[in-house]
C-alpha cells in the first residue's frame, strides 16, 4: 500500500500528525512508496528520511508564527517562504536524503509553460531534491514571481494540476479537507456539496471553508495543536478500522503471507492474537507523542506570555494593524524589494553576463546559418547522386558519409558538362567565366597526354583503356538497338581518372550562382567549341556517322557493328539533374533529358559509367 | 444561440452515447402523468427486461443526475427482474413543473409524481432504491406508499442527519466579511453559477467535479461525455433544483431530517442502506437500525468507494442489491432450490415460468 499526502499549505501541520501514528502503529506502511505535492511532499519526503518529528514540527511553527506576526499572513511582500523552507530543508535533511528517497518518493509538481503535472521520483543530488520539494510549494505570485528551477525546466505547486496524486489503487490517500479521502477529518456532517478540485475532494462544508481560509493564514498555535491532534486521530481510526495495527511479530508472518504461500505451522497469522489486541487497546488510548506535545505547549507559551504578546492578542489592536495596512503595505513591499534585490545582487552580474552571451550566440548562429547556405546546396545534390548511381547497391545512409567525396563527383560532373560551367576559386573575387576556364588547370592528365575539360573525350579514353565490366544490347520501342556498358572505375586514384592536384581543386571549387546566366552559357559554349574544336554535346544528336568515326574510333567495343545515325550518351537516371541548381541546367539546357551530359563520377568509392549507343538499323 | 447551451437533442445523443455501452436490450420512453398540478407531465424511463416475472426494481438518482448515471449497473441489475430506471420530475430529460415553495409540499409532489408514474407503468410491488437525493424521496415514497414498496434500499442517501450545531469557532475578520458578502448568493439554486456560465458550465463541471468523468473512464474513452451530460441534464429551467433547494437549510442539511420521520415506516418494509467507506455523508445507519428495532435492516459498507457507490465499485454495489433483491423473492428460489436437490419436480403449472428462475438461482448460489 502507498501513501499520499495532499498539499495544504500550513494545514500541513495535520501531516504531522498521521505522520506520529504511522510512525508509532504503522511503520510497515512506511516502506513503500509516498506521494505528495506541496506541504504534503515535505512530509512524505521527512517520513521517508526518518527525521525526527520534533523538528518537522518545531519547522512548521516557526514558519507559521512567523506568518502570524505579518499583517498579510503569508501574503505579505516581506514573508519568503521560499528561504524558510530552504533553510529548514538545508538544516534537516540528511546528507544522503536523495539516496534514501529516490524511487520512493513521488512529488507532483506542475509544468509552468504547459501546466501539465509532472511526477518527480528520481533525484541525483541533495540539491536536486531540495530543489524540488522547493518547487512544489511554490505558489505563484504568493511565494515569488520566478518558480524555481529543478533539471532546467521551471515547476510551480503541484496544487495547480494534482493536489493529490495517486500512484495505484492501493493509494492510501490522506487530505485535512473532510472529503472523499482515506484520512482525512470526518466532520459530523450530511452535506450534498462537493467539489473535487485538482484530486482532492473537498466536501463545500462551512468547517472545510474554515480549513480552506487556513491554508495561507495560519492559526493560533492551540488551533494548529488541535489539527495536527485530529491528524493523529484520524490516522489512527483509518487503522482500526483497516487492522493495520498489529504486533510485530504478527506483522512478520503478514509479509512472510505475500512473499511466499507456504509458511511454518508456529508462524500461522492468528487474529486473536494476545499481542495484538493489546497494541490495539493501547492505541485506542493514545495520544501524540510527548516531543510533539511538549514543542506546541512551547509554542503556545511564547504566543501568549509576555506583555507585547498580550498588547498585540488584543482586539482594538487587531483592527489598528488592519487600518494602518493602506500605510504599511508600501513599506512592506518597498523592503521586500530591497532585501530581494540585495540578495539577487552577487547572481545579478552573472545573470546579465549569461544574457548578453546567450545573445551573442545566437546572432552567431544566425550568421553562420546564412553563410551555410550554399554549401547545404552542394551536400543535398552529391546525397542524390550518389543514391542514383548506386541504386540498390549502397542504401542513403552509406551515402551520407561520402558527402566528401560525392562532392568531387560534382564538380567532375560540371567538368563532363564541357567544362562550360563558371567556377570560381576565390568566392570573394567575381571572374568572368570564360576567362576562369582559360586560367583552369587541364583536369584529366592521363600518362602525360591532356585532356581539357571535355568529358565526352574523357569517357572515350576512360572507355578504351578499361575493360567494361558488363555490357547490354537491346531492343527499345524504336526497335533501335541500345548498348548499355558498364564500367568499373573503382580506383579514383588512378591517374586516368583524376590527377591528384585536380583533385585538391575540385575540392575547393564553389560555384557561383550569380554569374550562370543564359548568355554566358551559350557564349561560352560557342567559344569553347571554336577553340577546342570540338563538337558541343548540344550538338551531339546531329553527329553524323562519319563525324563520330573520326573522333571516336576507339569507342566501340565491337569494331564491327554497324553504326548508323547518332549515338547518345544515356543516363539510367534522370533524377540526377533534377535536385541541382534548377536554374542553371533545368532552364538553359533545353535539349531532351537523354540528350544531356551525363555527369560522371569519380571518387574513391565505386562507380559505374553508363553508356549506350543507339543504333539505327 | 443562446447563451444557454441546451438542446434537447444533444442531450439525447449524449444519453444515447451513454446507453449504447448497456449489453442489455433496453427501452427509453416518456411517460405521460397527470400530475397533483393539474398538468400533464411527462416522465423519462428506462426500462429494461420487463418480460421477467420477478419482483421489478426501481431506480431513483441522485441531485443532478439522470438514467444515464446507471449505466454501470443496468446490466447486471436486470439479469434476473424488471428494471426501470426514471429522470425524476424536475430533473434530466422529464419535465420541468413548478413545484412548491413549501418543502414538504414539494416533496410531496415528488413523491406523488413517483406514484402516479407507477399506475401508469402498472408495477403492483416493486423494491425501490435511491441514491443519495433519490433515497431520500424513496424513503419518504416509502413511507406515503407502504404497500407498493417490498423493500426499501438506500444508497448513501441524503437529508437523514439533523444539521449538526458547530462548535463555535472564531473566523478571521475577512472570513466573517466574505461570508456576509457572498450570504445573498445561497439563495441561488446549487448549480447556478454551471447555467451562468453557459457554453463554459461542461468546462467547470469538469473542473470542479472531474471525480465523476474519472469513475467513467473506464467504460468511455471521450472525456467530454459526462461533463456535458450532467451540464444538458441541469441546463433547463432548475425547477427540481429549485425544490431540492427549499428542501434544504444551511450548507445542505435537511429541512425534515428522514432520521425523525423514518420510524413512520412500515415494519414489513425491509431496509438495505449501502454506505461508501469514504464517503462524506454522515453514516446514520446505526441510528436508523435503532429507531426501527423490529425491522431488518441490513446495513452494507463498501471499500474503497465514495458518494458514488454505485459507480466506484459498481461489482460490489450490484452484488449487494443482486443479493438484497434475491431475498426477497428468496423464499421460492430457497424452497425450490432443496425441491431441485431432492429431486422431486412436482411442479405446479403457475410455477412452469418461475422455473426458469431457479436454474439461475442455483447458479449464483453455486
Amino acid at each position: 500500500m502507498n501513501l499520499s499526502f495532499a498539499g495544504c499549505g500550513f494545514l500541513g501541520i495535520y501531516h504531522v500528525g498521521v505522520a506520529c501514528c504511522f510512525k508509532k502503529y504503522a511503520n510497515h506502511l512506511l516502506l513503500n512508496k509516498i506521494s505528495g505535492a506541496s506541504a504534503g511532499a515535505i512530509a512524505a519526503c521527512c517520513l521517508l528520511c526518518d527525521m525526527p518529528l520534533g523538528d518537522l514540527t518545531s519547522n512548521v511553527l516557526r514558519a507559521a508564527t512567523e506568518a502570524r506576526n505579518k499583517s498579510l499572513g503569508a501574503l505579505s511582500p516581506s514573508y519568503n517562504i521560499n528561504n524558510l523552507l530552504l533553510e529548514g530543508l538545508e538544516k534537516y535533511l540528511p546528507d544522503d536524503a536523495h539516496i534514501r528517497v529516490s524511487g520512493r518518493l513521488h512529488i507532483s509538481m506542475t509544468r509552468v509553460y504547459d501546466g501539465q503535472n509532472v511526477i518527480v521520483s528520481q533525484f541525483d543530488s541533495r540539491e536536486e531534491l531540495i530543489q524540488a520539494l522547493l518547487a512544489t510549494a511554490f505558489i505563484p505570485i504568493v511565494s515569488g514571481l520566478f518558480p524555481p528551477k529543478f533539471k532546467g525546466v521551471r515547476y510551480m505547486d503541484g496544487g495547480c494540476s494534482d493536489n493529490l496524486p495517486t500512484l495505484d489503487e492501493n493509494t492510501i490517500t490522506v487530505s485535512p479537507f473532510c472529503g472523499e479521502s482515506d484520512i482525512c477529518p470526518r466532520d459530523d456532517s450530511s452535506q450534498l456539496f462537493h467539489i473535487n478540485i485538482a484530486n482532492t475532494s473537498i466536501e463545500l462544508s462551512k468547517h472545510n471553508m474554515y480549513r480552506i481560509a487556513r491554508i495561507l493564514f495560519p492559526p493560533k498555535p492551540e488551533v494548529l495543536s488541535n489539527m495536527c491532534k485530529q491528524g493523529f486521530d484520524d490516522a489512527l481510526r483509518f487503522l482500526h478500522t483497516n487492522n493495520l495495527i498489529n504486533c510485530t511479530r504478527c506483522l512478520a508472518v503478514q509479509s512472510a503471507f505475500t512473499v511466499s504461500e507456504k509458511h511454518d505451522e508456529n508462524l500461522e497469522y492468528d487474529p486473536q492474537c494476545q499481542e495484538c489486541v493489546l497494541q490495539r487497546q493501547e492505541a485506542l488510548v493514545s495520544n501524540m507523542p510527548d516531543t510533539v506535545i511538549n514543542i506546541f505547549q512551547e509554542a503556545i507559551e511564547k504566543a501568549n506570555k509576555g506583555l507585547l504578546n498580550w498588547i498585540f492578542k488584543h482586539r482594538g489592536m487587531k483592527l489598528l494593524s488592519v487600518l494602518s495596512l493602506p500605510y504599511t503595505l508600501p513599506v512592506d513591499i518597498v523592503y521586500a524589494t530591497i532585501t530581494k534585490f540585495m540578495s539577487a545582487a552577487p547572481q545579478l552580474g552573472n545573470g546579465v553576463w549569461e544574457a548578453s552571451k546567450y545573445c551573442m550566440d545566437q546572432m552567431g548562429q544566425i550568421l553562420n546559418r546564412v553563410n551555410k547556405t550554399r554549401q547545404q546546396i552542394s551536400a543535398q545534390i552529391s546525397c542524390q547522386l550518389a543514391i542514383t548511381e548506386y541504386g540498390n547497391k549502397y542504401d542513403a545512409e552509406s551515402c551520407q558519409d561520402y558527402t566528401m567525396q560525392n562532392k568531387v563527383n560534382l564538380n567532375f560532373t560540371l567538368n563532363l558538362n564541357d567544362g562550360d560551367l563558371p567556377f570560381q576559386q576565390e568566392p570573394s573575387e567575381n571572374v568572368p567565366p570564360s576567362r576562369m576556364l582559360k586560367q583552369r588547370p587541364p583536369s584529366i592528365t592521363i600518362d602525360g597526354y591532356e585532356t581539357n575539360a571535355d568529358a565526352f573525350e574523357h569517357i572515350l579514353h576512360v572507355t578504351s583503356q578499361q575493360e567494361n565490366i558488363m555490357t547490354y544490347y537491346y531492343l527499345d520501342e524504336n526497335n533501335t538497338v541500345q548498348v548499355t556498358e558498364i564500367f568499373d572505375v573503382t580506383e579514383s586514384d588512378s591517374p586516368l581518372l583524376q590527377a591528384t592536384h585536380e583533385k585538391d581543386v575540385n575540392e575547393n571549387l564553389e560555384f557561383d550562382e550569380e554569374d550562370w546566366g543564359e548568355t554566358l552559357w551559350v557564349s561560352e559554349q560557342d567559344e569553347l567549341r571554336s577553340e577546342l574544336r570540338k563538337p558541343s554535346l548540344a550538338e551531339v544528336s546531329e553527329y553524323s556517322l562519319e563525324d563520330l568515326e573520326k573522333d571516336t574510333s576507339t569507342l566501340f567495343s565491337d569494331p564491327e557493328s554497324e553504326w548508323s545515325s547518332t549515338f547518345k550518351v544515356q543516363e539510367l537516371e534522370d533524377e540526377i539533374t533534377i535536385p541541382y541548381n534548377n536554374n542553371t541546367i533545368d532552364d538553359d539546357d533545353l535539349r531532351p533529358e537523354s540528350d544531356q551530359p551525363l555527369p560522371a563520377l569519380s571518387g574513391p568509392i565505386k562507380n559505374n559509367y553508363n553508356l549506350s549507343f543507339v543504333l539505327e538499323d | 444561440m443562446y447563451w444557454n447551451q441546451f438542446s434537447e437533442s444533444k442531450l439525447l445523443s449524449i444519453e444515447q452515447k451513454i446507453l449504447s455501452v448497456l449489453k442489455s436490450a433496453y427501452k427509453t420512453k416518456f411517460v405521460e402523468i397527470k400530475s397533483e398540478l393539474g398538468s400533464e407531465e411527462r416522465i423519462w424511463t428506462i426500462s429494461l427486461n420487463t418480460e421477467s416475472p420477478n419482483t421489478p426494481l426501481v431506480l431513483l438518482h441522485g441531485f443532478a443526475a439522470g438514467i444515464g448515471f446507471w449505466v454501470k449497473n443496468l446490466d447486471t441489475l436486470s439479469q434476473n427482474r424488471p428494471v426501470y430506471a426514471m429522470d425524476l420530475l424536475g430533473f434530466g430529460r422529464s419535465s420541468r413543473p413548478e413545484f412548491s415553495n413549501d418543502s414538504l409540499e414539494a416533496e410531496k409532489q415528488m413523491v406523488d409524481s413517483i406514484e402516479t408514474w407507477r399506475q401508469q407503468m402498472k408495477l403492483d410491488k416493486f423494491i425501490l432504491l435511491g441514491h443519495s437525493f433519490g433515497g431520500y424521496l424513496a424513503t419518504s415514497y416509502a413511507i406515503s406508499y407502504p404497500e407498493r414498496v417490498k423493500h426499501l434500499i438506500l444508497a448513501d442517501p441524503w437529508g437523514f442527519g439533523d444539521k449538526a450545531e458547530l462548535p463555535p469557532r472564531n473566523p478571521p475578520l475577512w472570513v466573517k466579511i466574505i461570508g456576509i458578502v457572498f450570504y445573498p448568493f445561497t439563495n441561488l439554486n446549487p448549480l447556478a453559477s454551471v447555467r451562468a456560465l453557459g457554453p463554459f458550465g461542461p468546462w467547470l463541471i469538469q473542473k470542479l467535479r472531474g471525480d465523476i468523468t474519472n469513475k467513467f473512464d473506464d467504460i468511455f474513452d471521450d472525456k467530454s461525455i459526462i461533463p456535458n451530460y450532467i451540464y444538458h441534464c441541469n441546463a433547463q429551467n432548475p425547477t427540481g433544483e429549485t425544490a431540492f433547494h427549499h428542501m434544504i437549510q444551511g450548507f445542505g442539511w435537511a429541512k425534515n431530517p428522514m432520521i425523525h420521520r423514518v420510524k413512520n415506516l412500515k415494519n414489513e418494509i425491509s431496509i438495505t442502506m449501502m454506505y461508501g467507506s469514504n464517503t462524506w455523508m454522515h453514516n446514520l445507519a446505526e441510528k436508523v437500525k435503532e429507531i426501527r428495532p423490529d425491522c431488518s435492516v441490513d446495513v452494507q459498507i463498501i471499500e474503497n468507494a465514495g458518494h458514488h457507490i454505485y459507480a466506484d465499485q459498481y461489482d460490489q454495489f450490484n452484488e449487494v442489491i443482486v443479493n438484497a433483491s434475491n431475498t426477497v423473492d428468496g423464499r421460492t428460489s430457497v424452497v425450490r432450490i432443496l425441491t431441485a436437490k431432492n429431486g422431486s419436480h412436482n411442479l405446479k403449472e403457475d410455477e412452469v415460468i418461475e422455473s426458469e428462475n431457479e436454474e439461475e438461482v442455483r447458479i449464483e448460489s453455486s
